[in-house]
């Protein structure tokens, strides 16, 4: 291991992601989940009745439909038994929705968030920032500068009550709607935190905002909504960063995010995820794409014990775009089934994917991805790129794109190409007086550099500092 | 789910077919236990993603299309001296032992419901036997279907170091004036270092249904290559698959259809890469006109101990028409870092500047796209061995696009 290694491990990445606190809550819900549990944690929020029944109607829906078992090479999620897990922890804070000054916050929670470094990249980089502790958003804050210009970045239960005819419209009504998956039906009834993001027309937020999600408890669930509503001619870029320490017990991890794009709008929406590796990460995530409008996913998939998730982009109007990076990284004993989804129902719409994925130690990685191209979806076009990294043979790399094209006047191309990490390569490396390991590590780096640079710099090194912690002493 | 065994089949029928042609014991009980097994087995898995299931199998009505004890066909074999090629229950007699011991050894006969129901059924087929050394070339077989509902088994056996080429055809004999069903289980095994490029060409009229799988299993230093022209039928299902089970084998699994009218061609292709140093290169191209759809599914699967293996696949369809539909899902599934793999898959139209400049050259605008239809399919013709098959495809796609 070189020094450099060493010196990240002693002094940064890993202690800043595996730290516990002691579990403080001012109140948490009963393991398990029934109308009872619901009722409760609606109550406990003083929501409106409408959510209380969108909720009951979403556990009906979860209690009807089979868990996902006959995917080909899907993840194995017999041991996610939702009656084990605490779905709802409320921490023990005392300003409902977040206060805006770190410095209000219980010294734990504050430690948690120091060490995750999340107030100084708000300084530096960072139009607004939410940080969710548990089921709660324990922080929320956004430069005067934007609410001047109408836009809101607040918590997600905050928003029912103060903007709640736009949530009331939007929310898993028209993008994700309870009965999309068994996962969705479970977020549509315990669904807590997360955020709300609303741009007016004609608005540039031109620096990122950013939630941070952390896990702190032990077999808890977390359960976040984010909804984005960018309208016409409006431009965001939605940073969503995830981690949990490592426990025995499962953590289930279940996050709906729905974006609406309007007309010429720009939506990027990113996420770093590096649950620990006792969580099962299984999300929605889904945007609507209006006339001229662009979507983009950026995610990186470090973490969790297995990751099903496939953000998709539905490009309704004319023109409309949508542009997905995805790299995945499975060590041992993880399972990332991650991939793409875009509906082409419009005309002169496009979509570029392009997906990485590592595997090393027994790890999998799955790339799993769905175009459809819409009759009457003329001159569209779309290009699948998937590129796999392979470092032994304990483990697998697959690939299962499906392609669906009902339209003459279109453009489709698909490749993937998996391979071993090039001798020639580390040979030259070596050849220029770098180690072995760095040979490799660099190799990793500018294989994984098309999501770093779509990045602000200072998530660009975190994601490195990730794999490069990932990568550490195991290779051969 | 599994299809309901149709009424008019029973224990009976099948001894009936087997007492007709005098076979012997252990193949009347290999046939009933496919009949057995029927109650417990589904349909091949199609693929289905949210609200579109890719090819229909349940809407078919086995009752109706399969008619057992009336089975009818005309075929033609022909073949050089030194090598053995006799209908299936002839074959029987001389090679008795060696077809026990092959038959249902590259396939599992009851993989699924239409394999089982094709093993308790078929009447017709072919043996074909290239003893050890000797080179075959151009052997052919060449069927016509006349009855309602037509089942065919064929397995190919190479000695070591034997090489073979072969062309199987099949097509309508008088034309058909109601639904009609063909199913054609076709296996190879193949012998070390020998090499075998299996042909076949389905021209069916446009009211049969056509089930085929067709198999191989290439032992050490073995080649197996597939070739596959599918033009006719109504709906076609199609799975061409190469086990390499023997250190550095190879295949190629090359097909092509061309799609009219309400056509519906599924066609798959999967290799399994079980040895080392094994190689595979996947081709498939097809052309879609007016409302004619098409479903593909490659398959390149690398196992654990498959060190060394090189692996291609390559999807190219053409839509010649706004209504024609394609699915495609090509797949590699990886378990050894020591590979190097790849595939592509495309859809699109015919490219307008190609035309554009063959109209530039004075071409009639039909005439230009037809040729380039027509050199889209090169890629496919090239590979072919038997002179006449690579005619008569020429032929069929020419006049299609006529």
């Amino acid at each position: 291991m070189s020094s450099e290694q060493d010196h990240l491990k002693e002094t940064d990445t890993e202690a800043r992601f595996e730290f516990k606190k002691e579990q403080k809550a001012a109140f948490a819900a009963e393991k398990g989940l029934t109308e009872e549990t619901i009722r409760v944690i609606s109550e406990d929020k003083d929501e409106p009745e409408w959510m209380l029944e969108r909720r009951l109607r979403a556990l009906k829906q979860f209690q009807k439909m089979p868990m996902p078992t006959d995917w080909p090479g899907q993840p194995d999620l017999s041991e996610v038994d939702v009656d084990q897990i605490v779905p709802y922890i409320r921490p023990d804070v005392e300003v409902r929705g977040g206060v805006d000054d770190w410095r209000d916050l219980p010294d734990d929670i504050k430690d948690t968030f120091d060490k995750l470094g999340i107030p100084e990249a708000e300084k530096n980089a960072l139009s607004g920032v939410g940080a969710q502790y548990e089921s709660e958003v324990v922080y929320q804050n956004m430069q005067e500068r934007w609410e001047e210009k109408g836009v809101v970045f607040m918590n997600m239960d905050q928003a029912v009550q103060e903007h709640e005819d736009i949530v009331k419209e939007y929310f898993m009504t028209k993008c994700v709607p309870p009965s999309d998956n068994k996962f969705a039906a479970l977020h549509g009834a315990i669904w807590s935190g997360g955020s709300f993001v609303y741009v007016p027309e004609d608005t540039t937020v031109d620096m990122p905002v950013q939630a941070y999600f952390r896990m702190n408890s032990e077999g808890m669930g977390q359960f976040e909504h984010t909804l984005i509503v960018a309208e016409k001619g409006s431009e965001v870029h939605y940073i969503e960063g995830c981690s949990a320490p490592k426990y025995s017990a499962f953590n289930l991890h279940s996050g709906g995010v729905e974006v609406f794009v309007g007309e010429d709008a720009h939506v990027q929406y990113s996420t770093v995820q590096n649950w620990s590796k006792n969580t099962y990460n299984l999300n929605t995530k889904r945007a609507i794409v209006e006339k001229g409008g662009r979507m983009e996913w950026i995610s990186g998939s470090m973490g969790s014990k297995a990751t099903m998730l496939y953000p998709a982009s539905i490009l309704k109007g004319r023109g409309a775009s949508d542009n997905h990076i995805t790299i995945a990284f499975a060590g041992e004993g993880q399972n990332i089934d991650t991939g793409a989804k875009v509906y082409h129902n419009a005309p002169e719409t496009k979509s570029t994917i392009e997906s990485k994925s590592i595997s090393k130690d027994g790890g999998r990685t799955n790339y799993r991805g769905l175009v459809h191209i819409a009759n009457g979806a003329k001159n569209s076009s779309t290009s699948v790129e998937c590129d796999a990294l392979m470092f032994d043979n304990e483990s697998t790399s697959d690939t299962m794109p499906y392609m669906e094209i009902n339209e003459s006047t279109v453009d489709v191309a698909h490749e993937a190409t998996v391979g071993k990490i090039g001798d020639e390569d580390v040979f030259y490396l070596q050849s220029r007086g770098l180690d072995d390991d760095d040979a490799k590590q660099m190799i990793v780096s500018g294989f994984i550099e098309p999501i770093t640079e779509e990045l602000p710099i200072e998530y660009a090194v975190e994601l490195n500092r990730l794999v490069e912690l990932e990568m550490e002493g195991s290779l051969g | 789910m599994s299809a309901q065994l149709p009424a008019n089949l029973s224990e009976e029928t099948v001894r009936e077919i087997s007492d007709a042609r005098d076979e012997p014991e252990w193949l009347l009980e290999a046939r009933l236990e496919a009949l057995a097994a029927l109650d417990e087995l589904d349909l091949p898995d199609v693929i289905q993603t949210p609200g579109r299931r890719w090819t229909n199998l349940e809407a078919l009505d086995f009752e109706s299309l399969v008619d057992p004890l009336n089975q009818s066909d005309e075929t033609v074999r022909e073949a050089p001296d030194d090598v053995v090629v006799l209908p299936f229950t002839e074959a029987l007699d001389e090679h008795g032992d060696l077809i026990e011991e092959r038959f249902g050894s590259v396939i599992d006969l009851e993989e699924n419901y239409l394999t089982a129901l094709s093993a308790a059924l078929f009447t017709t087929g072919t043996f074909v036997y290239v003893p050890e050394g000797v080179d075959a070339q151009d052997v052919k077989v060449r069927a016509e279907m006349n009855s309602r509902s037509l089942f065919s088994h064929t397995l190919v056996v190479t000695e070591e170091s034997s090489s073979v080429t072969i062309l199987e055809s099949i097509a309508s004999g008088e034309d058909a004036d109601e639904d009609r069903y063909f199913s054609n289980l076709v296996e190879i095994a193949a012998g070390e270092n020998s090499y075998v490029q299996y042909g076949s060409l389905q021209n069916l009229d446009e009211e049969t249904y056509t089930y085929t799988l067709k198999r191989g299993d290439a032992d050490t230093y073995a080649t197996i290559n597939w070739i596959e022209g599918n033009l006719g039928s109504r709906l076609t299902r199609s799975d061409i698959e190469t086990e390499l089970n023997g250190d550095a084998s190879e295949t190629k699994i090359v097909g092509a259809f061309f799609g009219h009218e309400d056509q519906h061609f599924d066609v798959n292709a999967r290799v399994w890469h079980q040895a080392e140093n094994t190689t595979a290169d996947l081709v498939t191209r097809g052309v879609l006109d007016d409302e004619a759809r098409s479903v593909y599914e490659g398959v390149q699967d690398v196992g654990r101990d498959a060190w060394s293996t090189n692996s291609y696949q390559r999807e190219n369809t053409l839509m010649l028409s706004d209504e024609s539909e394609a699915d495609a899902s090509p797949k590699l599934i990886i378990h050894n870092h020591d590979t190097e793999a790849s595939h592509a898959a495309t859809v699109g139209q015919v490219d307008k500047e190609d035309l554009f400049y063959m109209v530039s050259r004075s071409i009639p605008e039909l005439q230009a796209r037809n040729m380039l239809v027509e050199g889209f399919f090169v890629p496919v013709l090239d590979e072919i061995e038997v002179d006449e098959f690579r005619d008569d495809l020429e032929e069929l796609i020419a006049a299609r696009l006529q």
